[in-house]
């Protein structure tokens, strides 16, 4: 399976007017009629797409895992689909990065719950004194 | 350090009971979505088979769910984690798995094809491995995927389109044909109707004309009619012909075919038959083979020669 949109030029979302002037354009008299075949219709078209996507997935998968030059990827799929590795990190690194991120910020939450409980008690007793005192002053003022 | 949020995949990794059963979970997961005509209750049910003997330890709605979403994060994750943690004949027991998963019972579908191919990569399984593996889950060879980018595998999966476009094709040429017949007839008689009409227009005018003419025509036919008739009934048969032969051309100038008549050959001769008949007659008919006969003699070949060759420059000047 090759990647026609690349090969004629133009972008996967073209309209149909778009499309049949890359066809028309294409020097290739091979390339041109299996074009037409596949996109004069719109339901060919849309299977193709599906196809396209699922493809262009296995590519970016492979690109990220290194795996762009394995056995089993050959043909046209590896001249159309291959991409270049990019420089997004193994996603089980950043997995373990955030686990361990996560657990760094619960032991401090543990560790500072001793002074936190500490502050929240004086707080809410001394918010309980001035509560107490203002309205024994209104009592005894009335 | 990222700050995002654990995905719902991460979550049930972190959740799960064993990292590798739950990666194998979602991969066989994706390979089940990419399988068609398959309901999904039918999916769900064909996945919790496969993970009877799996110890992920949570429930496998998510799993396909994070699946059908088609999520590439989740999937790589997974790929990572199986890569990390499976021993060569674990891989081919997952492999296993996931041709089964496959291929219960019908085809391979395409996606399904290069998910296969991917995964074994991943697993580090040789092709020639995977084909014998695949041939003895199968039954039949693993064949190369088809390719829905080329006009072969429309003219085979799309046959009913070609068919009925050449149904539609020959209507249309059926159709065309009436109508050009149809216009024809339309032609003819609106043709007809005109010459008619001129007919009409003229047969009054010329009446008026006839009439006229007819005292003065009397006179000449009677003066002509001797030597016409000398004339047609020599050459009538050829002028029949001829007006047979080309009756769809303007009628053929009389001349032509009295001059064919004279080098003694049909009408519709070829120039190259006329050359030919041309210098057979000059040399019958030369006045110089005369010479020793009478001047009688000498003079009638002349005369015949003399009209053999205006008859036969005529017919090079005009002819074809």
């Amino acid at each position: 399976m090759r990647d026609l949109y690349q090969r004629l030029g133009v972008s996967p979302q073209a309209n149909d007017e778009e499309l049949q002037q890359a066809v028309a354009r294409c020097p290739n008299s091979a390339l041109r009629q299996d074009a037409k075949a596949v996109f004069e219709v719109p339901k060919r078209r849309e299977s193709y797409n599906q196809a396209l996507t699922t493809l262009s997935d296995i590519g970016q998968l492979r690109a990220r895992l290194g795996l762009t030059h394995g056995a089993h990827w050959q043909g046209d799929v590896a001249n159309d689909f291959s991409l270049p590795a990019d420089q997004a990190v193994s996603r089980h690194d950043e997995l373990v990065d955030r686990v361990s991120h996560a657990v760094i910020l619960y032991n401090r939450l543990r560790g500072l719950r001793g002074i936190w409980l500490l502050i929240i008690t004086f707080f809410v007793g001394t918010g309980i004194g001035v509560a107490l005192g203002f309205i024994l002053s209104k009592t005894l003022a009335a | 350090m990222s700050i995002a949020r654990f995905s719902p995949f991460e979550l049930l990794l972190l959740k799960s009971r064993s990292q590798v059963d739950t990666a194998k979970l979602l991969l066989l997961a994706w390979v089940l979505v990419h399988r068609q005509h398959v309901s999904e209750g039918q999916r769900r049910r064909r996945l919790a088979q496969v993970s009877v003997h799996f110890r992920h330890g949570h429930e496998l709605a998510p799993i396909i769910h994070i699946a059908q979403q088609q999520d590439l994060k989740a999937i790589q994750l997974a790929a990572e984690v199986l890569r990390k943690e499976c021993s060569k004949e674990h891989s081919l027991g997952v492999m296993h798995q996931a041709i089964t998963v496959a291929t219960d019972s019908g085809e391979l579908s395409l996606a399904n094809h290069y998910i296969l191919r991917f995964l074994a990569d991943l697993l580090n399984v040789e092709p020639l491995t995977l084909n014998t593996l695949f041939q003895e889950l199968t039954g039949s060879p693993l064949a190369t995927p088809e390719d829905p980018s080329r006009d072969a595998y429309w003219r085979i999966h799309d046959a009913d389109y070609y068919a009925q476009k050449a149904r539609e094709a020959e209507a249309a040429q059926q159709q065309a044909r009436e109508a050009q017949e149809k216009a024809e007839r339309q032609e003819k008689k609106r043709q007809q109707e005109e010459a008619e009409r001129a007919h009409s227009k003229a047969q009054a005018e010329a009446e008026r004309e006839r009439n006229r003419q007819q005292e003065h025509a009397r006179r000449q036919e009677q003066r002509e009619h001797k030597k016409r008739q000398q004339r047609e009934s020599q050459q009538e048969g050829a002028k029949q012909r001829s007006s047979y032969q080309r009756a769809s051309s303007p009628p053929p100038p009389d001349r032509t075919a009295r001059a064919l008549a004279v080098l003694g050959l049909m009408p519709g001769a070829s120039q190259v038959e006329v050359r030919k008949a041309y210098r057979r007659m000059a040399q019958l008919h030369h006045p110089d083979r005369f010479y020793t006969e009478s001047e009688h003699q000498i003079a009638l070949a002349s005369a015949r020669f003399q009209r053999i060759k205006s008859a036969y420059d005529y017919l090079m000047h005009t002819y074809r």
